[in-house]
């Protein structure tokens, strides 16, 4: 079995040391008005790169930029495009953590382009290309507060997906081989499946040459996982640990998609080991087209940075081992 | 029903009581001081005393602004999970992680069995308590969200571990009763993050407060209650405290829908903005709560701790709360 190494998305920003603290005091100096816009960008650069570095080291074959520049999931972007505002906190789904909630009180556009620099910063620190990997168009709609421009979910899901279309075709531009697309939310809203598909399709037109990836977390995604390999979407990655019966789902099933499998815990710091790995793998192993994807079972920054690496760490191991053992 | 469980415990609140969640802004020397503690520059015993000297400056704001219930502020705590972790048995800190923007805490690890130290909180309620006349309210951090705040390298899952929590938060919550509580509020921010265990964050207030003479609150916020409401209301607690001024008071559909059946401390002041509110917009957030409950189950508060706002604007927002409570007053024809 081919299994390469990914992260899913984010990376911790900030360590326990003083030296992994500096973005964490640059923030806090921007705020103050004591540090420059210039200065901070090129900070914001700095510590991408070293996150970069930090994943390909623990060995990572697929790394991201680690997302280090987004306040959270949603108002990075809200905060970009003409027809939304930012307002309060809400909590992201089932996490201790939070996000400003975007307002659409009119039609949306593009300021300009969101993620390219962030995405060519990143690929030239790793001097490799990366996994470019934005919030999806459905999470989008369904994270915000609809004041005006559109009359329903619907409808803002399509107008985020246009928005987010332009970013994906620029992002395969800059030659990004993955570009992924967060939606969370999908899994508390089944019934919406049939918005995601439309989105889906509107961002695959311009996805040229890369692989458009859909990633679903932080919930079951066994009752709509049929419903899921029907998606334009090339990969499915899947969060192994809300779900003791994926594995064997898959391996009854099969997959028509490639499948990213998400069974590294990231939201917990108890490390994984053969003996909760290896059963699941052999349970879909035969049902995988391949290469598939080893990864978190979604963004890393909910781990302290050092359990951050011990985890890509063990993932190395247990997929060598894995691969040693089975052959 | 719970105004009468009030009477029973010896407590008479005028109508609309005013109180707070818990957290205020620590004053500068305070900051400084727990900084030089953090780095043994300080003792234990001179960062008590000024701890208590912030205790006692917040007790007298909350007299002076007229709050009803009054809480001790949370001068001596930094997180609301960290605190407990950093006393209880079977916890180790973990590094630190965000919670929104540049905020980070470090988040504590499960690697043992969890045991309860001795009373963590009831040397500083009788502190407090010793201050003033008002009621101070007891508050502790409940086992959901200490569990679900965690990571967890030692119980072989969430349930397990939130219910050894429980086992031991209890001790606590006895301790407070015997120490002459009578308002204990047992903070359950997580409760709503994973409608699936709704159940289990039941069963452990169950474990927390079943049989105690004591009127509970719980205090939850930033989540989203459309998938637990109105289940939620089985949580055996008399008083909801909600977050609803920051989330534009889209609750009270809801409840409009399916009425609330406990009391309400109903969040009339966003503690997440600089921006004080104009006293009108207060009033009418009261309003909104009388519209769909009936006045005795209503209580007034901000939305969530004010610890991340500056002592003045602290007082200010608590201000509005009391007098938005006053005018409520007047206007139903009731002085207290």
């Amino acid at each position: 079995m081919e299994l390469i190494l990914a992260n899913t998305g984010s990376y911790p920003r900030v360590g326990d040391t003083p030296e992994q603290q500096r973005l964490r005091r640059a923030h806090h100096e921007r705020e103050q008005g004591q540090l420059g816009a210039e200065a901070f960008t090129r900070l914001q650069d700095e510590v991408t790169g070293e996150v970069v570095r930090e994943q390909l080291a623990a060995g990572v074959e697929l790394p991201t930029d680690g997302q280090i520049r987004w306040a959270d999931g949603l108002s990075y972007l809200a905060a970009n495009l003409n027809g939304v505002s930012v307002n309060g906190l809400l909590r992201f789904f089932d996490t201790n953590t939070y996000f400003r909630q975007p307002v659409v009180t009119g039609r949306l556009t593009r300021r300009g382009p969101l993620f390219s620099h962030d995405y060519r910063q990143a690929a030239r620190a790793a001097g490799r290309p990366l996994k470019a990997v934005l919030t999806g168009p459905y999470t989008m709609a369904r994270g915000s507060i609809l004041e005006g421009g559109y009359r329903s979910i619907h409808a803002l899901a399509l107008a985020y997906a246009a928005v987010l279309a332009q970013e994906v075709a620029e992002l395969a531009e800059e030659g990004a081989p993955v570009i992924q697309v967060d939606e969370p939310a999908i899994l508390r809203h089944r019934a919406d499946l049939a918005i995601l598909g439309e989105a889906l399709v509107v961002l695959a037109r311009g996805k040229g040459a890369a692989r458009l990836s859909l990633a679903t977390y932080f919930a079951d995604p066994v009752p709509v996982y049929d419903d899921l390999q029907e998606l334009t979407i090339d990969l499915l990655h899947l969060d192994f640990t809300y779900s003791p019966a994926l594995g064997r789902v898959i391996g009854e099933r099969g997959a028509s998609k490639a499948l990213s499998l998400g069974l590294i815990d990231a939201r917990n710091t108890r490390m994984e080991t053969r003996e909760t790995v290896f059963p699941v793998l052999d349970q879909v192993g035969r049902r995988l087209r391949t290469p598939a994807h080893l990864a978190p079972s979604a963004g890393l920054e909910y781990l302290p940075r050092d359990r951050a690496r011990a985890k890509l760490e063990a993932m190395r191991r247990l997929r060598d081992a894995y691969v040693g053992d089975r052959r | 029903m719970s105004r009468a469980k009030l009477a029973s415990l010896g407590l008479d609140l005028p109508l609309l009581p005013t109180t707070s969640v818990g957290s205020f802004a620590k004053p500068d020397y305070l900051v400084e001081a727990r900084a030089r503690h953090a780095r043994n520059e300080l003792t234990q015993a001179e960062l008590e005393r000024l701890e208590e000297r912030a205790t006692e400056f917040w007790v007298r704001e909350q007299e002076e602004i007229g709050l009803d219930v009054l809480v001790d502020g949370e001068m001596y705590r930094g997180d609301m999970v960290a605190y407990f972790a950093s006393l209880m048995g079977g916890f180790t800190q973990g590094g630190l992680v965000r919670s929104y923007g540049n905020r980070y805490y470090h988040k504590p690890i499960i690697v043992g069995e969890i045991k309860w130290p001795g009373p963590m909180t009831v040397g500083w309620w009788k502190k407090t308590q010793a201050m003033t006349r008002r009621p101070v309210k007891g508050m502790l951090t409940g086992a959901y969200t200490i569990m679900d705040w965690s990571f967890n390298d030692h119980y072989p899952g969430r349930r397990p571990a939130a219910m050894a929590l429980a086992r031991e938060l209890r001790k606590e919550v006895e301790a407070l009763v015997e120490a002459g509580c009578k308002i204990i509020q047992v903070d359950e921010p997580a409760l709503s993050v994973r409608p699936e265990e709704l159940p289990v964050a039941i069963e452990a207030m169950h474990v927390v407060t079943d049989g105690l003479p004591a009127y509970f609150v719980t205090h939850v916020c930033y989540g989203a209650f459309e998938f637990i409401y109105p289940a939620m209301l089985d949580l055996p607690v008399d008083n909801w405290d909600l977050e609803m001024s920051n989330s534009g008071l889209d609750l009270v559909d809801l409840f409009r829908r399916h009425p609330f059946t406990k009391d309400l401390s109903f969040g009339v002041v966003d503690v997440h903005t600089h921006v004080l509110e104009e006293p009108d917009v207060v009033k009418e957030r009261v309003a909104r709560a009388l519209s769909v409950l009936p006045t005795e189950q209503v209580w007034l508060d901000p939305d969530c701790g004010l610890k991340t706002r500056t002592v003045d604007e602290t007082i200010a927002k608590l201000r509005l709360v009391v007098e938005a409570a006053r005018a409520a007053r007047r206007s139903l024809g009731v002085t207290r």
